[in-house]
């Protein structure tokens, strides 16, 4: 069952003054099936990140739709969105998006304590992901008093500690180093494997392939997609670097 | 704002790069120009406090310096104030700017980071340092003094009014008011250039360029400090709240105001911290969706902002209460007056002979008859005031051995007693009428000296009208059965009214009002008391008309009133001046993690009124300090004013609290304006 569905999504951006448009995505469709790791891959500005701003419900589309769960998240209303992104959502960002303000811990309650959870609940919920992610024994420190590595698996443990339909991760590995970059894509693909479905923007080939699946965004439109079905990573890797050499030197879309 | 800063890291790495010799002074002239252009959010508010600073220096110099102002009865006195008051405005000028430098300096670390970077040497960020320094010294300097001069005239017709002076300040530009104005401003621009210099020095680079984003720690908790913030506060408070003796009030007002400070401090450090960390350790309250996000974010922000806020508390204060005495001794001007003089003109003399009284009127009745005016409500008596020690009911000499509090005893005859009252008492010869103003007998017998006195009556109020100091020590007024009664007391308490010689004078007082302009009572007065010195009853008294002395309380309470609203104006620029800066911050601070819950799953509206509701909390605590100090401040300044003759406590109290809500509805004013700089910068 597709658990996110994306028709024809269009997104022009118009400079202030009504001058230039810009057409950031043409016409983008696909769907996610449940417990899919995907990643979508494309040289900046192909409209990366806009398409995730748009799965988020941080922006609207100009026009198309995007269904999660068959419910229609572009004309959910303004009140009720952040609600629903709280319930629906997990995301995971580049630069961690941790509060100084708060520790670890705190982070990771936060869209429970949003949510109104008691407190027992949210430790009863928080023990497990801890030792999944294994950053039990630095819970009670501060965001500036840890790793890059540490302070991206407590984001992964915040967007998890909803249970969210979907992850959304945006460049999760941008910030780091490639040891804590390995740890945190194993962490994906563990988590990935106990169900979650994950959908990840990247241009790190590295970070790729570990999805089953990868998606091609050029100019605003999927440009092609590749199945990993039984390729090992190393295999995969190869694929996705072609793939990305072709779509750079302007080659012609095929299936 | 980092689109203009690329710009400038462009243009600035060009004309570095550039092969061509280039007139390098010109060059950081002209980068000084363009960074004060460029950092105006931040650079015209403190150009605009030295513009108003420099202002009210000179005016406040050239006020001082007037030289029609010499001429004026009074005038010296005034002098005296407002040269008082350029030692006050010169020293907070000074801690003024250089608190709005440093926080310049601190906003712009990141700046200068970036052109050590573009490879401009310490000593050539100096350079351009100085290039800004010098324009905004010169900025301030021309644009101070002239609207000074300007305002002067303006403040000068002011001073008219409320110095009720009746001739006219002449207007002029004094150089040398200018000459003071520029070597003070001088000496603090070139502290705060210093100041910049030293911490571009000291600082390496890289910290620069990373500036504020150094992950902030949480804060410590210091239970001491905040333990000793409300020691001292509570101290404070109670020593203004139970203090009752005049003098006493005086003597301790700052050591309470002291206290006061230390505690507020104290407590807006060190206190706001204890207390949210205490919130925080209640899980159940804690992790509530809005405490969740208000207490991390208080306590962050009190970290931040403590002194701040705990500065515009203490400043505050300060206003409110210089402006609500200041203003409560000038409008209580007339009552103080009165006070000091029962009646516009008394005649105070000893009553040595027969026919006393009888002459004092004819004079009086000689003088007044070309005005064809009468004495209205005329107030004439007997009494003798004696000084000496009590002890519980006894009443001795000083120096006889005993010991007592210090009292003044007013002793009246009974047919005046009667006559005043509109009674009709009787007294047997050892019988005496007692009004207590202040003080305390007990009993029925009064030891006076040798001899003891039965108490009739204690009197419930007494028909004179109250004395100014005679609260400050213990005071009675005795009534006795007649005049001849003192001449067995004369005896058992020694000296009369200080006097080396046992006298038992009485003194014979003479007053009434007059329908007349101060002009002519003036006139009345100098006539009445030429004829009285001239007689020979001038050696034992006085005359005194309180027109003659109004220009003198005048002179006094609006030279005070003059020189609270200058500080009071100048707190009040400091107060906006803080309240903006920490706006601005509190923005940048805000909109990163404003960014953040965003994305985390707050919406907006959430987002919104939590940063809100704490940006509200964090401005509107001085005020409510402020208040709180206020109203505990306010029984002490009470007693304070009884030694200027003010009784009317209502009357403060309406001052005060006239004061407290226009100064809340300017706070309210200046919040909602800076309120706006916030909110365009986080969204």
């Amino acid at each position: 069952m597709a658990i996110l569905e994306v028709h024809n999504l269009k997104k022009i951006y118009v400079t202030r003054f009504g001058g230039n448009q810009v057409e950031a995505l043409k016409n983008v469709s696909f769907s996610v099936e449940e417990g899919e790791y995907v990643a979508i891959m494309g040289e900046s500005g192909s409209g990366k990140t806009t398409l995730l701003n748009i799965l988020a419900a941080l922006d609207k589309p100009t026009s198309g739709e995007v269904l999660l769960n068959g419910e229609n998240i572009t004309g959910i209303k303004e009140k009720e969105i952040s609600a629903f992104r709280r319930n629906n959502l997990g995301f995971v960002f580049q630069d961690f998006n941790l509060l100084d303000t708060f520790s670890l811990k705190d982070n990771i309650f936060l869209p429970l304590v949003l949510s109104g959870k008691s407190y027992e609940e949210m430790e009863r919920r928080l023990s497990p992901i801890a030792g999944k992610l294994g950053i039990r024994d630095i819970l009670a420190k501060y965001p500036y008093e840890v790793s890059g590595g540490q302070k991206q698996r407590a984001a992964v443990a915040r967007a998890l500690i909803t249970n969210p339909r979907l992850v959304l991760a945006d460049e999760p590995t941008g910030a780091l180093d490639s040891r804590a970059t390995e740890g945190l894509l194993r962490v994906f693909g563990e988590i990935n494997r106990d169900g979650q479905t994950i959908l990840m923007v990247t241009h790190s080939v590295r970070a790729a392939s570990h999805a089953k699946r990868v998606l091609f965004i050029k100019d605003g439109e999927v440009f092609h997609q590749i199945y990993r079905a039984s390729m090992t990573e190393d295999e995969m890797y190869q694929k996705i670097a072609d793939t990305l050499t072709v779509l750079a030197t302007g080659g012609e879309r095929d299936e | 704002m980092s689109r203009a800063r690329a710009g400038q890291e462009r243009r600035a790495a060009g004309r570095e790069g550039r092969p061509t010799k280039v007139d390098t002074k010109m060059f950081y002239a002209k980068l000084g120009f363009e960074n004060i252009k460029k950092n105006s959010q931040t650079y015209i508010p403190y150009l605009l406090t030295c513009m108003g600073t420099v202002m009210m220096y000179y005016i406040i110099q050239s006020l001082a310096g007037n030289e029609s102002l010499s001429a004026i009865q009074g005038g010296e006195t005034i002098k005296t104030m407002l040269g008082l008051g350029t030692w006050i405005i010169g020293i907070f000028a000074v801690i003024f700017l250089f608190y709005t430098n440093s926080f310049l300096i601190k906003r712009r670390k990141k700046e200068f980071g970036l052109y050590n970077i573009l490879g401009m040497e310490k000593r050539h960020l100096g350079m351009v340092v100085l290039w800004e320094s010098l324009y905004a010294y010169l900025a301030s300097m021309l644009a101070g003094l002239a609207s000074g001069v300007l305002f002067s005239e303006l403040v000068f017709l002011l001073a008219e009014r409320v110095l009720r002076l009746k001739t006219h300040l002449q207007f002029e530009i004094i150089p040398g008011a200018m000459g003071k104005a520029c070597v003070l401003f001088g000496v603090i621009f070139l502290v705060n250039l210093l100041n910049t210099l030293r911490q571009i020095h000291l600082s390496n680079p890289s910290e620069l360029l990373r500036g504020g984003n150094v992950g902030e720690k949480e804060p410590k908790t210091r239970w001491l400090l905040a333990l000793l913030g409300a020691a001292t506060l509570g101290a404070g408070y109670y020593m203004a709240a139970v203090i009752e003796d005049p003098v006493e009030a005086m003597a301790f007002f700052f050591v309470a105001v002291v206290l006061v400070i230390i505690g507020t401090y104290c407590l807006f450090t060190a206190g706001s911290i204890v207390i949210l960390k205490l919130m925080r350790r209640s899980k159940r309250f804690y992790y509530k969706a809005n405490h969740f996000i208000s207490v991390s974010g208080m306590m962050y922000r009190m970290k931040q902002n403590a002194a701040g806020l705990a500065s515009i508390c203490v400043l505050s204060t300060g206003v409110l209460i210089i402006i609500s005495t200041t203003i409560c001794m000038y409008l209580g001007t007339e009552a103080s007056i009165r006070v000091r003089y029962p009646r516009n003109i008394y005649v105070e003399v000893q009553d040595r002979e027969e026919g006393t009284t009888e002459k004092i009127k004819a004079m009086v009745e000689e003088v007044l008859a070309p005005y064809g005016a009468k004495e209205v409500d005329p107030l004439e008596y007997r009494y003798i005031y004696w000084m000496g020690r009590q002890k519980e009911n006894r009443f001795s000499a000083f120096g006889d051995g005993s010991n007592g509090d210090s009292c003044v005893v007013q002793f009246l005859t009974l047919e005046d007693y009667n006559r005043l009252a509109g009674r009709e008492e009787t007294l047997e010869k050892d019988q005496v009428l007692l009004y207590t103003e202040k003080g305390k007998t007990e009993g029925t017998t009064l030891w006076l000296g040798e001899n003891s006195y039965r108490i009739k009556e204690r009197l419930a109020d007494f028909p004179l009208p109250e004395e100014g100091l005679g609260s400050m020590v213990k005071s009675y007024y005795l009534v006795i059965p007649e005049k001849d009664t003192v001449k067995e007391l004369g005896a058992g308490l020694g000296y009369w009214s200080g006097e080396e010689e046992p006298t038992d004078f009485w003194t014979y007082w003479y007053s009434f009002d007059l329908e007349l302009t101060d002009e002519q009572q003036i006139e009345i007065w100098e006539q009445l008391s030429g004829k009285f010195s001239a007689s020979a009853l001038g050696e034992y008294g006085s005359v005194r008309g309180a027109a003659e002395a109004r220009s003198s309380f005048y002179a006094l309470n609006g030279g005070l009133l003059f020189l609270g609203i200058f500080l009071g104006f100048l707190f009040l620029m400091g107060t906006v001046l803080i309240i903006y800066y920490k706006q601005i911050s509190e923005g940048y601070d805000d909109r990163e993690r404003y960014q953040i819950m965003r994305k985390v799953g707050m919406s907006r509206r959430e987002v919104k009124s939590s940063i809100r509701s704490q940006v509200l909390t964090v401005f509107y605590m001085p005020l409510l300090a402020a208040g709180c100090h206020i109203v505990f401040a306010f029984n002490m300044i009470r007693r304070i004013l009884y030694m200027m003759g003010l009784f009317d406590t209502g009357f403060f109290a309406l001052c005060t609290a006239g004061t407290l809500l226009i100064f809340a509805a300017f706070y309210c004013l200046v919040y909602g304006r800076t309120a706006k700089a916030y909110y365009k910068i986080i969204s």
